[in-house]
């Protein structure tokens, strides 16, 4: 089975089954309403692509009336905005922050380079497909994209959470092995960021069939133990 | 036999066996089992407290044909039990697993425990003078006694201690040319004939015993600028006895500058003199030095990378706080002042006891050494939680209450730059102490104190009995008002009207019970909407952001040194040591004066000398 | 008794809650008016509450730890304790039972319950953050404190309630911004260091230390420092209207007040950038503080 192959991952249904009762109904409603008009934006720049957004968010195309606003740092973002090529070694903050990120999170990938790696396309040191080694909600494609498109995008992906499609955050969690498999590739065996993801995976009940696999298993053997410093007494 | 007789008797006791029990491993349990029946003596005295009847010590001496008593009214009990209460927080602490480590670090536990009764005994004694011969003798017993505590732990210490010790010896001078002053005028030197003779006294001798005095005791209390030697005297001595001296040790000065200044000579006449060419009356001048000893001591703290000292520096600076209230004259600002005594006692003993037992488990307290040890000992955190919370003077901690005291009699009185003044020592104590539990507490756990646990029971209790004390009599500041009424109406003072939950004025009120249980009610609140959101997961520090960096353990990243480095760069040019060159120019006096006159007593005439002091030195005492 | 009790009690609770409908909107009413200022459309009606609701809404967050959580309680559980002590229209909670100063103070415990919590976070980032938040206030509590001073000698009482009934009684010509404008003036400058809006904002400096206290809050860790800041708005506003400009007659003109107070260092932030800490603290020890001296002496004469 090559590690490779995009297929393999399942995709969890479109939209969750609707619970029964219609309070919790009209509550999950108003909640997703809520996530899709307030998206704090962290953007991960490099190159080209961070010169479309300022113009997108400053005076002459305001994304705070869309209750988009920058970020500074990946725990208070829920959009990761990746404009540009991702090297190998950039690739690695890049998970870091994206781990570190709350859920329900997204992310966009911004230009041509993020989709297949564009211009460097032939780079050895370019890490061509950002969807291997994490979900992706949406793609603006384009070299680079106006800031009209990012917008519409946005727009977009607004719809998406509200129709409660915007969900490949549990992809991370439940195809986890997939993902890893390819950092671990790329980066080799030792591979590890400071967050644990399986422990979040089990805490919040994100297990997937796919979560756990080869990969996991080298990872546990050469992570450092990271459990959180209880309080003792 | 009075109960007073009792009281001093088991002191007594406590000193002697301590004294003898040397090599007796459970000795510090002896020591606090006696100090316990001390207290219980004191809370049997306890109709004191709440107005009642004098009590008088059924021995008494003579000497030279001057009586010496000793009796207790509702101040010295006030003070007494302050006293009994830190030097028992401070033995219980020492009495298990602490003095086992010190015993074979090789200190000695016994001696500790010994000078910890000691120094209560000269202090129940100076607390018990009933004339200023026994004040003064009791004044003496406890500035020997308390360098005893000051330089057991040796080296250094000894070095602070010397220090402490010509300071002291320059206020016993001062005091005792105040007395005899005070006997040419007098004949006696009872109290009340001192009281008689005080309002017929000139303004020149009015001052002169007024500066005397609080010069003298002021030293004690680490008064500008003579507080030089105080932070470094407390801060070396080993853990427990820090508590006590922190505690309450510095409050004799206050004690004493109560008894004779503000009781005997009577603030009113301070106030009516005017000191020429300036605005200010002398009560306004001492009111001046405490607010300066307020401001200075605290900013000192604030740059100490030591938490010892940190907390030593704001020992002196929260002195202040009680003379101003005091000096205010009014019954809100000397209730202040008082409580704040017996507040400060509780979350300053509490505050270094939750410090040494960082000590004991990490053998530092250098601030810039530790970090995140909250996870390993959530019991000291609590209490030295409740202690800065207290020291800060925030709700709902006690320091909170006689703070407001101090402050609106303050406000109400007109006095804007003393208010201020004191403010901004508020603030500065705030800015040191969360750097104290910051630097301590918080952030990095290094990796040599993974494996630090919570220090045992035997400490952990005084510990959290301390900052119950600091909370319940936050909550409830009406318990200790009443002691305070009845020191307020022993001074001959306006008492302060009060209930369980603090004042009732039409110029502003001040109901703890209604704004602590406000308070913690919004914490439910808080709580409420906090938990309603889904869970949290616990991670472990280096799950940090770090602007996409890896953090690795070796790599230290706990922001510590030059803590508030933005207001050094402002101010730090401030800090000129202004005071050291002040000390040192005059020990330079004093010494080329002392050489001159070595001289001039060596190469003259030594009999003529020697005649001519004999002549002067009667003259003095017979004239 | 039993009765006047009861009503205190559902006053002290409805007041947090009025607080924090009146937040959100002067929330709305910043970020409009920086929008404004910076010609753009700005966020709808209700985007201060999507932000909050979205933030308690996250699936996954985390926490560095009992202290981190405690510490977000402690700011919003201070905030909520505050806002009982700062009288309304109709509705005085237990400001006579605290006071000025006692509210002066309380509204220190959901920093210091911030500052607990960041610590704990182990981010120096978040410490440096604090450390300058720290400093900060000890910049511009100087002037406040003053401020206060000169309010409370002049109407005799540090009771909000009584202050608030003495200019009440008189009109407009009683209101402490007509009898003490000095004050009024470094209260007003004091105000707008204590909101942490630019030009004052050396503790947030995202540029610089990465949000410094909210480096390490997502979720409904962010969530609480939102609802923090709609309290911290309301508080300040209401407080300074209290001090200066006669507290409130009825709703209407005491909210008109309220966010015009709000308004002007909204207006005069959004032009500037950031101080450094040190040259924050040698303005706000300069000028506030000289002005406010100035006034307690007119004050007191």
């Amino acid at each position: 089975m090559k590690s490779t192959d995009l297929d393999r991952i399942e995709v969890n249904p479109k939209t969750m089954p609707k619970r029964t009762n219609p309070l919790a109904n009209v509550f999950d409603d108003l909640v997703r309403f809520c996530r899709s008009r307030s998206m704090f934006m962290l953007h991960y720049c490099t190159g080209c692509g961070a010169i479309e957004l300022p113009p997108a968010m400053t005076s002459r195309f305001d994304m705070e009336r869309l209750g988009i606003q920058p970020m500074v740092t990946p725990r208070q973002a829920d959009i990761l905005l990746i404009t540009g090529y991702v090297s190998i070694k950039t690739l690695k903050r890049v998970i870091l922050t994206y781990e570190q990120m709350g859920s329900p999170k997204y992310v966009i990938g911004i230009c041509s380079c993020t989709v297949n790696g564009g211009m460097y396309w032939q780079s050895y040191a370019t890490a061509k497909k950002l969807d291997e080694y994490m979900p992706v909600d949406l793609y603006i494609a384009g070299c680079m994209p106006r800031p009209e498109a990012v917008i519409e995008g946005l727009q977009q992906l607004m719809d998406k959470i509200k129709n409660d499609q915007a969900n490949s955050w549990k992809q991370y969690y439940e195809n986890y092995d997939y993902y890893l498999g390819n950092q671990q590739k790329l980066f080799g065996n030792n591979w590890q960021t400071p967050t644990d993801v399986i422990g979040e995976a089990e805490i919040y009940r994100l297990m997937g069939p796919q979560t756990l696999g080869e990969h996991t298993k080298i990872l546990q053997q050469v992570q450092k133990p990271m459990e959180p410093l209880e309080m003792k007494l | 036999m009075s109960m007073l007789d009792t009281l001093l008797l088991i002191s007594l006791l406590t000193v002697l066996l301590t004294g003898l029990g040397q090599r007796v491993t459970f000795i510090g349990w002896i020591a606090t089992l006696l100090l316990t029946a001390q207290l219980l003596t004191l809370l049997l005295m306890g109709k004191l407290g709440y107005g009642g009847e004098i009590i008088d010590a059924s021995f008494g001496f003579s000497i030279l044909g001057q009586p010496l008593n000793w009796r207790y009214d509702a101040l010295s009990w006030f003070f007494a039990l302050i006293t009994i209460g830190s030097a028992l927080a401070g033995s219980a602490f020492a009495a298990g697993a602490w003095g086992d480590q010190y015993r074979k670090e090789g200190g000695n536990p016994g001696l500790l425990q010994f000078s910890i009764a000691l120094n209560v005994l000269a202090m129940l004694l100076l607390l018990g003078s009933g004339d200023l011969l026994s004040l003064f003798i009791g004044w003496e017993l406890v500035s020997w006694a308390s360098l005893l505590l000051m330089v057991i732990a040796g080296g250094r210490a000894s070095e602070f201690g010397m220090r402490y010790i010509v300071y002291a010896t320059a206020g016993a001078m001062a005091v005792l040319a105040g007395l005899a002053i005070i006997f040419q005028l007098t004949g006696s030197f009872a109290y009340d004939d001192l009281a008689a003779v005080a309002p017929a006294l000139n303004t020149l001798q009015i001052v002169t015993l007024t500066l005397l005095f609080f010069f003298g005791f002021g030293i004690k209390m680490g008064l500008l600028p003579f507080h030089l030697w105080q932070a470094d005297a407390y801060a070396e001595t080993p853990g427990p006895g820090t508590a006590f001296l922190g505690a309450i040790s510095s409050r004799m000065g206050l004690y004493a500058i109560l008894v004779v200044i503000i009781q005997l000579i009577g603030l009113v006449r301070l106030i009516e003199i005017e000191i020429p060419y300036s605005f200010l009356s002398l009560r306004d001048l001492l009111m001046w030095v405490a607010a300066i000893s307020i401001i200075i001591p605290t900013f000192i703290a604030l740059r100490q990378s030591d938490a010892r000292r940190l907390l030593a520096w704001h020992g002196i600076g929260q002195g202040g706080y009680m003379l101003i209230g005091l000096l205010v004259l009014d019954p809100y600002g000397s209730a202040g002042g008082l409580m704040h005594v017996f507040n400060h006692a509780t979350y300053q003993a509490a505050l270094f006891l939750s410090v040494s037992a960082v000590i004991y488990r990490t053998r530092t307290s250098d601030l810039n050494r530790l970090g995140g040890l909250v996870t390993r000992m959530p019991l000291s955190f609590l209490v030295m939680l409740i202690g800065i919370i207290g020291l800060a003077g925030i709700p709902p901690m006690n320091g909170f209450v006689s703070k407001w005291l101090v402050y609106r009699s303050l406000i109400i009185e007109g006095m804007p730059l003393l208010f201020v003044a004191s403010v901004i020592g508020t603030l500065g104590t705030i800015l040191s102490v969360y750097k104290l539990i910051h630097n301590t507490f918080l952030g990095q756990l290094r990796l040599e104190h993974e494996h630090i646990r919570e220090v045992p029971l035997s400490m952990t209790i005084p510990m959290l009995v301390l900052s119950a004390i600091v909370f319940i009599t936050g909550f409830m500041p009406g318990l200790v008002l009443d002691w305070v009424g009845s020191a307020q109406v022993a001074l001959g003072m306006p008492q302060l009207a009060h209930t369980l939950g603090g004042v009732e004025s039409t110029q502003g009120s001040l109901d703890m019970i209604w704004v602590c249980s406000v308070l913690f009610g919004g914490f439910a609140v808080g709580a409420l909407l906090f938990y309603s959101g889904n869970k949290a997961k616990r991670v472990h520090q280096l799950d940090n952001y770090a602007g996409g960096h890896f953090l690795t353990a070796d790599v230290r990243y706990h922001y510590s040194d030059n803590f508030y480095a933005g207001l050094m760069h402002h101010i730090g040019s401030w800090y000129r040591g202004s005071f050291l060159w002040l000390e040192s120019s005059l020990i330079s006096v004093v010494s080329s004066l002392s050489g001159g006159a070595q001289l001039l007593y060596n190469s003259f005439h030594p009999a003529l000398y020697l005649l001519m002091a004999i002549t002067l030195s009667l003259y003095f005492f017979i004239g | 008794m039993a009765n006047s009790i009861l009503l205190t009690i559902l006053e002290v609770i409805l007041m947090p809650l009025v607080a924090f409908i009146v937040g959100l909107f002067m929330v709305l009413m910043m970020r409009k008016l920086a929008a404004k200022l910076q010609r753009r459309v700005g966020p709808p009606l209700f985007q201060p509450l999507y932000d909050i609701v979205k933030l308690y809404g996250k699936q996954t967050q985390i926490s560095h730890g009992l202290i981190h959580d405690i510490g977000i309680i402690m700011a919003v559980g201070g905030y909520v304790a505050a806002e009982a002590l700062l009288p309304v229209p109709g509705m005085d909670g237990i400001a006579a039972k605290g006071g000025l100063v006692t509210l002066a103070y309380l509204m220190m415990v959901p920093s210091l319950g911030l500052a607990l919590g960041v610590g704990q976070c182990a981010n120096p980032n978040g410490s440096i953050g604090i450390s300058r938040a720290l400093t900060a206030m000890l910049a511009y509590d100087i002037p406040f404190i003053i401020v206060i001073f000169g309010v409370a000698y002049h109407f005799g009482s540090t009771n909000l309630v009584s202050i608030i009934a003495t200019q009440q009684a008189e009109g407009i010509a009683g209101w402490g911004i007509s009898e003490m404008p000095i004050l009024a003036i470094a209260g007003l400058f004091a105000l707008h260091a204590s909101l942490g809006k630019q030009p004052f904002e050396i503790y947030i400096a995202p540029a610089e230390i990465a949000t410094g206290p909210m480096v390490e809050m997502g979720g409904k860790f962010l969530g609480g420092l939102f609802v923090m800041q709609t309290f911290q708005l309301y508080t300040a506003s209401v407080l300074y209207v209290s001090l200066f400009l006669g507290g409130g007659e009825n709703w209407v003109t005491f909210l008109i007040k309220c966010f015009a107070v709000l308004a002007i260092p909204v207006l005069i932030a959004y032009l500037f950038p950031r101080y450094r800490t040190e040259d924050l603290i040698r303005l706000v020890w300069k000028w506030p503080v000289m002005l406010a001296l100035l006034g307690v002496a007119f004050v007191m004469n």
